[in-house]
């Protein structure tokens, strides 16, 4: 089984960017799905300027939106 | 060991008055706490004016440290003189505490000062002087943990004369009725709730008079520190840590560069929990040896908010604004040391407007908590 380690940053400026979003955007994927994904929080992942911000297998992506991070996922997972 | 005093105040107004006739002023100082309190003669506006110009000027002439005599002198010398009586006069009652725990007592026409230690209730031993044309009594005592001290205005004293208490409740059924609230080492609150309620009672609920109740309490200082925002400048970003870690107390971390920047000097690794109880509060962090890890500038809004309700103590919400709020509710002495190197993240235009000012954020809170009698120091890093 494939699995990704995803790691959100819960800072001030990408928890006011939607942070949050992106944690319930996962926790609200199947529970096999997230099975395969150790999500971990972050105090600051150092670009506060383009958030939120998260790591995937510790390659950062700036400005994530759900959208993005369910492809992204999806590029990893499948 | 350095000793803090808690105070509490409850006051009922005669029935009938818009203002309270006895003022009560507390000030704190890093050395001492003091408690003015002062009965107007009459009451409403008249008396109002009389108790509150003899406290603002004993407590700010007692900042100034001069001298008992000159403050009793100032305040004889000083009062209107009322129209009807031809008389100007006002009680005076003082309590100074210092951080070694030793007390002195002022009074002056007021009822006698009870002393509480271990659940027994005794006058403050006080020794009559003359100063200036008045009669006033001063005593000293060295305070242990726990020791009680209850000053009230006559109110309290008169509760129920001439309805349920043929002659009031008088001194000692006051100190009756405290020692069997002492009994179990309460809260001044606990004090003085039960001491304003038992008069509002006697009274049947329309007080005869301004009722004044004021209880201290000592216990040994309970210090925090708060670190949030990392240093201006980066070579003192060590210097800083350091002095943190090694504060007495409890330690709170709010912001995520800095709790960042604490992990690196500790070499630990910040883990931040991804449960958010509130949409408003980012989750909490957590790293060995700090009590409290938070978000920084939007979790201390919060704070804010979380200490102007009552009812915080009961809360069972878990967020990092509850916690800290809580963590500082039960702290004497609070440091806080602001960082002031500039967050990147406040350049951004598409953020509120409120998070960008640290400085008011934490203006803001250290207000509240001095409004809560403690000691609150910031520095600026």
């Amino acid at each position: 089984m494939k699995t990704v380690t995803i790691e959100i940053c819960m800072g001030s400026a990408c928890y006011l960017l939607g942070a949050q979003e992106l944690i319930e955007t996962i926790q609200a994927l199947p529970e096999e799905r997230q099975a395969q994904i150790d999500l971990r929080g972050s105090t600051c992942l150092k670009a506060c300027g383009q958030g939120p911000n998260i790591t995937v297998d510790g390659e950062l992506f700036h400005n994530v939106t759900p959208e993005l991070l369910l492809r992204i996922i999806s590029e990893k997972l499948d | 060991m350095s000793l803090h005093a808690d105070v509490d105040i409850q006051q009922l107004y005669k029935n009938g008055e818009e203002l309270c006739g006895d003022n009560v002023i507390v000030t704190r100082s890093p050395d001492n706490t003091t408690i003015v309190i002062s009965d107007g003669l009459g009451s409403g506006v008249k008396a109002n004016i009389l108790a509150t110009m003899t406290t603002k000027i004993a407590s700010s002439m007692l900042k100034r440290n001069i001298k008992l005599d000159e403050v009793v002198k100032t305040i004889a010398e000083t009062l209107p003189v009322c129209k009807v009586r031809k008389i100007a006069y006002s009680t005076l009652q003082i309590i100074k505490i210092d951080t070694s725990g030793r007390a002195t007592v002022v009074e002056f026409d007021c009822p006698p000062t009870f002393f509480i230690r271990d659940g027994q209730v005794t006058p403050f031993p006080v020794e009559k002087r003359q100063i200036g044309d008045k009669l006033v009594g001063v005593g000293h005592l060295q305070l242990l943990e726990n020791d009680i001290l209850v000053a009230v205005s006559d109110g309290v004293i008169h509760a129920g004369l001439g309805a349920l208490l043929k002659l009031g409740w008088g001194w000692k059924g006051v100190a009756e009725e405290l020692q069997d609230v002492c009994y179990r080492y309460p809260s001044v609150e606990t004090i003085t709730r039960r001491i304003a309620g038992c008069c509002e009672g006697y009274y049947l609920g329309k007080p005869g008079d301004d009722t004044t109740v004021v209880a201290v309490k000592v216990h040994p200082t309970r210090f925090l520190s708060l670190l949030t925002g990392p240093p201006k400048d980066i070579d003192n970003d060590e210097k800083v840590i350091r002095r943190f870690i090694a504060s007495e107390g409890k330690k709170i971390i709010a912001g995520g560069s800095t709790a960042n920047m604490v992990g690196r000097y500790l070499d630990e690794k910040v883990g931040v929990s991804l449960v958010s109880e509130d949409p408003n509060v980012p989750p909490i962090g957590y790293l060995d040896g700090i009590d409290l890890v938070t978000e920084g500038i939007l979790t201390l809004n919060v704070v804010i908010e979380r200490l102007h309700d009552k009812n915080l103590n009961e809360s069972t919400l878990e967020d990092g604004a509850t916690l800290m709020a809580k963590m500082l509710n039960e702290a004497d002495s609070i440091e806080i040391l602001a960082g002031t190197a500039i967050n990147p993240a406040h350049q951004n235009p598409n953020f509120p407007f409120k998070i960008n000012f640290r400085s008011q954020v934490l203006g803001e809170l250290q207000k509240i908590l001095q409004d809560k009698g403690k000691q609150v120091h910031i520095e600026w890093v």
